[in-house]
């Protein structure tokens, strides 16, 4: 039996094999709650929260003929928390003491080597992380009873992600375009779906000219900064002077906050097409349509409901009366810890509200522009036979880092 | 024996998508079908998972994959037996949703009280000889930073004695370090810094200082911080990202500004015990708030987050200590001062403080 998956998605509207059909009304009762139990339990209902959300978004998500399902649970991810509490955290704050005794009894070069070997292993814990996130999220999700994973553990893509990073920050930074791309076909090159290999095979040389607009936009805005400084002295007396300087302020503001992100946005953009674009798995060809301006409208809205909730916060938080100081810097010698408790919950309730949004918006936007194109033959696609982990990605949480 | 049909089978082995049909049996259920493992299952190990568009999914226990969906329906006959939704979670499913808010809360309260106060009452019951062997551990000679002018340590043993007389000994250095500073570290060891022995004015400034670090040692402050770091960490520990870490270090901010004000009164009540007047370490701060005050508004804005309380508020408290009718004599005499004033001065052998690591 053959699910025809020909002609599907690939360059037309009407038809593609990802759809989602979610609202956030519906995820709205599950934030709500999610959040309500996060706050009584000290934030370790989290874990069970983002299981539950994640339920809902595969759920939502229709690959050709069927839903995604996600099985991951509350107490994986939280099993995988304390395992990076007990192997990183633990060791980290043992060490803290070593490099403040080594420091004290003036052996600060000693310190010195031990500060950049931690930062080392953090580099290396971090691909690490990267890797098995990626694989404990691929493990978890089933489509047709079918789940993905992969064999390998990842230790050697922790070593990979250190080199190549700082390989790739060599030459001031024009290899990172390189180190992304090639970690990205190395982390996919390992990953599996049932029996198929995912293959992924991205250039980086398309995206070189990318990459060099952000990279030269800041030394640009500067000279023409400079430029029209001179030009604004040039052309007579000290208003002239003024109106340059304020252009040459103007030109490079504008340049590091608005056309800086914008260029990265376009450079992420391209970059993302190339990675999906080139990845497939068996007879399945995968596609990224979004582009810059996708992206941005993306994030707008996701700063704008930051700001829309930080806006609000703000105002209860007048109309309570604590965001006036007290005069008498007596009584804010020692103000009661009631008053960081309730500022504590006016920031923290909306920001935990927005984020449950934002990965909404953010798995909508995934799955919008996301399309594929071939036949599934549905006799060989046979369960995973990876190993699951038993814990989540609790390197991934504890890093505070992304999922692809 | 009812019969449903309707059904619709993943075994968890391929993606074929089976049209089945159930019968119940004695003891469980089979499935009828081409190509399929008939069973029998067990109702009780049934999972319910998320529904699909065509019905409500059903999992069994230990066999990934495996699904029924009851596309046509659960029949009456058979839905005492099918397990309920997941939804939040198995115990706040169990208990219910208020209920487990209420038991929860209740919970992480006293988790938090106890976080909270616990130091309070353990740290005094600590063995001074675990602090002691892990303060040597840490701080050692100091790098061999410690001063040693000709008569400067004597000077300040007999400042130490006359402030804290008849309790156990505290051992008190002072580092060749420029920063106007003391502290006050694990196991009862006190580092002044040079900086602090130029900028004070007279031995009596340097005697309030002192009080106040003893008093850290004394209350067990460095241990107590430890602890509520420790306990603070786990308590906060399940926020993610960086709120966590904000919030842990308003609230250490907030109690190590308790424990400045308790050693401030151990100070001043040491102080007054050894007849020396307060009001030179009054005008210390009342120095320090000038340079603060340089500060403006932003200082009063510091109070919230700052370590310390304010120096305007602390010269309040040593310049109010002070009692009529008391005749007050100098800590140390001209000669000692000297001796310890030059204490770094006079010690070639001391490495400069720019070769520190801060």
């Amino acid at each position: 039996m053959t699910v025809k998956g020909a002609n599907m998605g690939i360059g037309t509207e009407e038809e593609t094999a990802f759809s989602f059909d979610g609202d956030w009304r519906e995820l709205a009762p599950i934030l709500f709650t999610n959040l309500m139990l996060s706050i009584v339990t000290l934030g370790f209902y989290r874990f069970w929260g983002i299981a539950r959300e994640r339920r809902y978004l595969w759920s939502k998500t229709r690959f050709i003929d069927d839903r995604l399902e996600w099985t991951g649970t509350g107490k994986e991810l939280f099993l995988g928390f304390l395992l990076v509490i007990a192997i990183l955290f633990v060791p980290l704050f043992l060490l803290q003491f070593v490099a403040q005794a080594l420091i004290l009894r003036g052996h600060a070069a000693f310190a010195g080597v031990l500060a950049l070997s931690v930062y080392l292993v953090f580099f290396y814990v971090a691909g690490l992380a990267i890797f098995r996130g990626l694989r404990y999220r691929l493990s978890r999700t089933h489509w047709h009873g079918i789940r993905g994973g992969s064999d390998d553990p990842g230790f050697g893509y922790g070593w990979s992600y250190t080199w190549k990073t700082i390989v790739g920050s060599f030459a001031l930074g024009l290899l990172i375009p390189w180190s992304m791309t090639s970690l990205w076909s190395e982390r996919w090159n390992r990953m599996s779906f049932g029996p198929h290999n995912f293959e992924s095979g991205p250039e980086w040389g398309g995206l070189m000219r990318r990459f060099l607009l952000c990279y030269l936009a800041p030394i640009v805005a500067l000279i023409a900064g400079i430029a029209a400084a001179i030009a604004g002295a040039a052309s007579g007396g000290s208003s002239g002077g003024i109106a340059g300087g304020a252009v040459a302020v103007v030109l490079v503001l504008g340049s590091l906050y608005i056309v800086l992100p914008l260029l990265a946005l376009a450079y992420y953009a391209a970059f993302f097409r190339e990675m999906i674009g080139t990845l497939s798995l068996s007879t399945l060809n995968f596609h990224f349509s979004a582009r810059t301006k996708d992206w941005l409208l993306l994030m707008l809205g996701n700063i704008g409901l930051y700001v829309l909730v930080f806006a609000l916060a703000l105002i209860v938080a007048s109309m309570l009366g604590i965001a006036v100081l007290p005069k008498d810097p007596q009584a804010m010698a020692h103000p009661p810890i009631a008053t960081f408790a309730i500022i504590a919950l006016i920031v923290a309730i909306p920001l935990g509200l927005v984020g449950g949004f934002v990965r909404y918006r953010n798995w909508h936007f995934f799955i919008r522009h996301l399309e594929a194109g071939g036949e599934i033959d549905l006799v060989t696609l046979t369960q995973s036979s990876t190993p699951e982990p038993r814990q989540g990605e609790g390197l991934l949480d504890a890093l505070d880092m992304g999922g692809f | 024996m009812t019969d449903v049909s309707g059904l619709w089978h993943y075994d968890g082995k391929t993606a074929i998508r089976h049209k089945v049909d159930l019968r119940t049996e004695v003891d469980g259920f089979v499935l009828i079908g081409d190509g399929v493992d008939n069973g029998t299952y067990r109702w009780s190990d049934l999972v319910r998972r998320d529904d699909s568009p065509d019905g409500p999914v059903y999992g069994l226990k230990d066999r990934a994959g495996w699904r029924i969906c009851f596309a046509s329906g659960v029949p009456d006959a058979i839905r005492s037996q099918l397990p309920e939704p997941a939804r939040y979670g198995r115990w706040v499913d169990r208990l219910g949703f208020w209920r487990a808010s209420g038991v929860f809360l209740a919970v992480s309260a006293l988790f938090a009280f106890a976080v909270f106060k616990a130091p309070d009452w353990l740290a005094p019951n600590i063995p001074f000889a675990w602090e002691k062997r892990m303060g040597d551990a840490m701080v050692g000679d100091f790098g061999g930073r410690f001063c040693n002018g000709p008569g400067g340590q004597a000077a300040l043993d007999a400042l130490v004695r006359k402030i804290d007389q008849g309790k156990p000994a505290v051992r008190v250095h002072v580092a060749n370090i420029g920063m106007v500073n003391a502290v006050a570290l694990p196991g009862g060891n006190i580092v002044l810094f040079r900086g602090l022995l130029q900028e004070a004015k007279s031995p009596d400034e340097i005697a309030g200082v002192l009080g106040h670090e003893i008093g850290h040692v004394r209350k067990r402050h460095v241990v107590q911080a430890l602890m509520r770091q420790a306990g603070l960490s786990v308590l906060l520990g399940g926020f993610g990202g960086n709120g966590g870490g904000y919030l842990n270090a308003m609230l250490a901010a907030s109690y190590s500004r308790e424990a400045e004000s308790a050693a401030d009164d151990y100070a001043i009540q040491q102080l007054k015990l050894a007849r020396i007047s307060p009001d030179d370490t009054a005008a210390f701060f009342a120095r320090m708030s000038a340079q603060e005050a340089k500060l403006g508004e932003a200082a009063a804005a510091l109070g919230y987050v700052s370590s310390h309380p304010l120096s305007q508020s602390r010269e309040r408290a040593f310049r109010q200590s002070r009692q009529a009718g008391t005749t007050y004599a100098p800590v140390i005499d001209a000669d000692q001062w000297a001796a310890l004033s030059d204490i770094c001065h006079d010690d070639p052998k001391v490495p400069a403080d720019d070769s520190l690591f801060f």
